[in-house]
């Protein structure tokens, strides 16, 4: 039995589920108790033992299927010669082995077929008996046969890893063509990709936090809350209540574009904050076509889904308008700017394409002043920044920092980096240079060692206004 | 030894209507004497289970919930340290005698250290929840709740504790359980529980129960509810669950609703009697109205 649980278990890794030894000693300690009494006990007491996320029930239930669906019982007594005979079942020392990997691919028909080994009793096939499905027309099999359809070989195949723990970049590209425009809703999988984004950001990140997090703990003594702490020791100061900081989120103002031509990407960015709001953000979400509008309330409590469709509706911005970047930035200095707390950061998210009307860029000036640092994203190509009624290098030079995005990856990089900033603005001079170091560390890229600085392109230049280029 | 049957059949007496799984996994959890971390949504009974089972088999419960900020001089032990210079006030006139014999210094410090493990003894040792449940001498059950809302520190402390039933304290050296606990950890999945921790539990998915447990489950807690009624509020609140509702009406509504419904004195579920009592099974404003939408639909 403890040969097949292997197997079994061995099948399992192979599909990506994490077993450890322990866990399959577990299996097989508690097939022992219970015995097994019938398939769908001992799949859930495999269950029970083996699977410790409710994401693998699925895979765990299709591997059990089919690594048992082709056994058939024989009676171990009267049929234990014959079975012996056939041919299928290999007599060798020890170990299992796979049939086609001695006799090439002959077996494709009917699959690889699992041996089983000389010491094998008639106990242990008595047990094996209740893994069977009973499929009546077939009851007349003389085979033992494990069967793991499509399985060919350990050789050809590496081990998947592991799911959780793959680190590959996930790109979904933003600019899909043909599904731009009305009625993006999220599949479950982008979804679940974008957990995934900000799950591995929020990794990344969680030193950083923590560091902010114990300076906002470490405040003065506070006197009144250390005697009572210390009352039942004799107001001796055992331990010490320290006054906390003023803790706060980092405050972070989106702007996004939802006109046609950069739905997908601002839904994107909308899906991105919603994920992060509430984790380590505080986060301010405006949409705008011609007309702005604020929907953190609606970010915070509607299913993403159902937001987006109320935004593809038109119900909060109208969206068969042209955008207007002159007349939204205007109507955001007459109604929210005035009440903008805390320095926040501002993230722009548009094409800068005014549809020729006024540019109003001196709003910009004053959301400036009172941001802590502005960052326009845009998914156009820099080439194609000052064709036609694009204002992008005019806006661009009010903004600390202006970037091409195109897929989820750069766009959850930008985040991060602008997080990074602001706990490193938060954080002690001594710990700012620590997160500095560390991330320069980290984004070293040594690749283009040789042809950097070379382009003059680059040189920032100085601009008596005070703005800075990019 | 009580078989799974066994453990099915005196949950029921409980009050509790396990499923295999459920049985399979406390049958289990009992001989392997391995913790069980239960999983599933919010009100399908995860802690219900515990206390079920607590009541079952005379286990007494020990209950720790978890929150932000857990640490183990909540979970396991802490020191009495009033107690501790209480007693050396106290003791003053009776150590400066013993310790008068010393000719110096030296040897005062020695006669001293060596009574240091009068002042950390288990007199001055405070039972958190979990050595509690260790030293208790009847065989308990001990609950963490909610393991999701600790932190990762926490978690880390537990595994000692899970796999081998036994707490380090650095004064006293290592204490093993008397009678090895029944442990129940249950989460709500809002965060990732470490792989350490999952390796060490029998890992039980609760889900929403199918139609015939369910309506077994309320006809256990409400008897007097009449069979058809409780049937078609169970068909309907399954048909809500499809619906994509920001808090799903669970088990624990079903038997709010079964309680609002004999309160009532209901005898069929009409449009009406729903939109009446639709707070009870509904807990967010957009889901009311779905739920009043569905019941117009589906009772007409």
């Amino acid at each position: 039995m403890e040969r097949i649980i292997a197997g079994f278990v061995a099948a399992l890794r192979e599909s990506g589920i994490r077993v450890s030894p322990g866990e399959s000693l577990d299996a097989v300690q508690a097939l022992a108790l219970c015995g097994m009494e019938g398939r769908r006990s001992s799949r859930q007491l495999l269950r029970l033992t083996l699977v410790k996320n409710v994401n693998d029930i699925p895979v765990f239930n299709e591997v059990f299927n089919r690594y048992f669906s082709r056994f058939h019982y024989v009676d171990p007594e009267s049929d234990l010669p014959a079975l012996m005979d056939a041919d299928i079942i290999g007599m060798e020392g020890g170990e299992f082995t796979y049939l086609n990997q001695q006799q090439g691919d002959d077996h494709d028909d009917h699959g690889p077929l699992l041996k089983l080994d000389s010491d094998i009793s008639p106990e242990d096939l008595a047990e094996l008996k209740s893994l069977t499905e009973i499929d009546p027309d077939d009851m007349d099999g003389v085979e033992i046969v494990v069967q793991m359809k499509g399985y060919r070989g350990k050789a050809k195949k590496p081990p998947k890893p592991s799911r959780r723990y793959t680190q590959n970049p996930l790109v979904i590209e933003l600019d899909k063509t043909g599904s731009v425009g009305c009625g993006v809703t999220f599949s479950p999988e982008e979804q679940a990709a974008m957990q995934d984004v900000v799950s591995r950001m929020m990794l990344r990140l969680r030193k950083d936090m923590k560091r902010m997090k114990s300076n906002q703990n470490r405040g003065k003594l506070h006197v009144i809350k250390t005697i009572q702490k210390n009352y039942r020791h004799d107001m001796v100061p055992f331990q010490v209540a320290l006054r906390r900081k003023r803790r706060e989120k980092p405050r972070l103002v989106v702007l996004c574009d939802v006109s046609f031509s950069v739905s997908h990407a601002s839904r994107f960015m909308l899906l991105l904050l919603h994920t992060l709001h509430n984790q380590l953000l505080d986060v301010r979400s405006f949409i705008y076509n011609r007309d702005i509008a604020e929907i953190t309330e609606m970010l915070a409590n509607m299913p993403v889904n159902d937001l987006m469709e109320t935004i593809d509706t038109g119900d909060i911005v109208d969206l068969d308008e042209n955008s207007s970047f002159g007349q939204v930035f205007l109507k955001f200095k007459k109604q929210y700017l005035e009440n903008l707390r805390g320095r926040p950061a501002f993230i722009i998210l548009g094409d800068a394409r005014n549809n020729y009307g006024d540019a109003n860029d001196f709003v910009l000036d004053e959301i400036r002043e009172k941001a802590r640092y502005m960052l326009w994203l845009t998914p156009e190509d820099r080439d194609s920044w000052n064709r036609g009624d694009c204002l992008m290098d005019l806006y661009g030079s009010y903004c600390d920092r202006v970037e091409v995005v195109k897929t989820v990856d750069e766009l959850s990089l930008f985040v991060e980096d602008l997080l990074r900033d602001i706990y490193a603005d938060r954080a002690d001079p001594l710990d700012r240079k620590k997160i500095i170091a560390a991330r320069a560390a980290e984004t070293y890229d040594s690749s283009d060692y040789y042809h950097r600085g070379s382009s003059a392109k680059s040189e920032p230049v100085f601009d008596p206004g005070g703005r800075s280029k990019w | 030894m009580i078989s799974e049957q066994g453990v099915k059949d005196f949950l029921h007496a409980g009050g509790y209507i396990a499923d295999d799984a459920i049985a399979t996994a406390v049958f289990l959890a009992l001989r392997m004497e391995k913790p069980i971390l239960i999983e599933g949504p919010p009100g399908v009974g995860k802690t219900g289970l515990a206390k079920a089972l607590s009541t079952a088999l005379d286990f007494p419960l020990v209950r720790l919930q978890c929150y932000e900020g857990i640490d183990e001089g909540k979970a396991l032990y802490d020191w009495e340290y009033g107690k501790q210079l209480l007693y050396t006030q106290l003791l003053r006139t009776q150590l400066d005698n013993y310790l008068s014999v010393s000719s110096d210094l030296r040897e005062a410090v020695e006669r001293l250290s060596a009574e240091e493990s009068l002042f950390f003894s288990k007199n001055f040792l405070v039972q958190r929840p979990i050595l509690r449940s260790f030293l208790s001498e009847k065989r308990s059950l001990l609950l963490i709740d909610e393991i999701d809302r600790s932190d990762d520190e926490f978690e880390a402390l537990l595994l000692e504790c899970l796999s081998d039933f036994q707490v380090s304290i650095p004064e006293l050296g290592v204490i093993e359980a008397k009678r090895k606990p029944l442990v129940i950890l249950t989460s709500n999945g809002t965060r990732m529980i470490s792989d350490a921790l999952r390796r060490r539990c029998l890992y039980l998915y609760i889900g929403y129960p199918d139609l015939e447990r369910e309506v077994a489950i309320v006809r256990v807690k409400f008897p007097d509810l009449c069979e058809d009624l409780a049937r078609q509020m169970v068909v309907f609140l399954r048909k809500a669950r499809d619906l994509t509702l920001r808090k799903p009406p669970s088990v624990s509504e079903a038997l709010d609703w079964a309680q609002v419904l004999s309160i009532m004195k209901a005898t069929k579920l009409t449009p009406e009697v729903v939109a009446n009592t639709v707070g009870v099974i509904a807990k967010h404003q957009t889901d009311l109205q779905k739920v009043t939408n569905l019941a117009v639909q589906e009772l007409n």
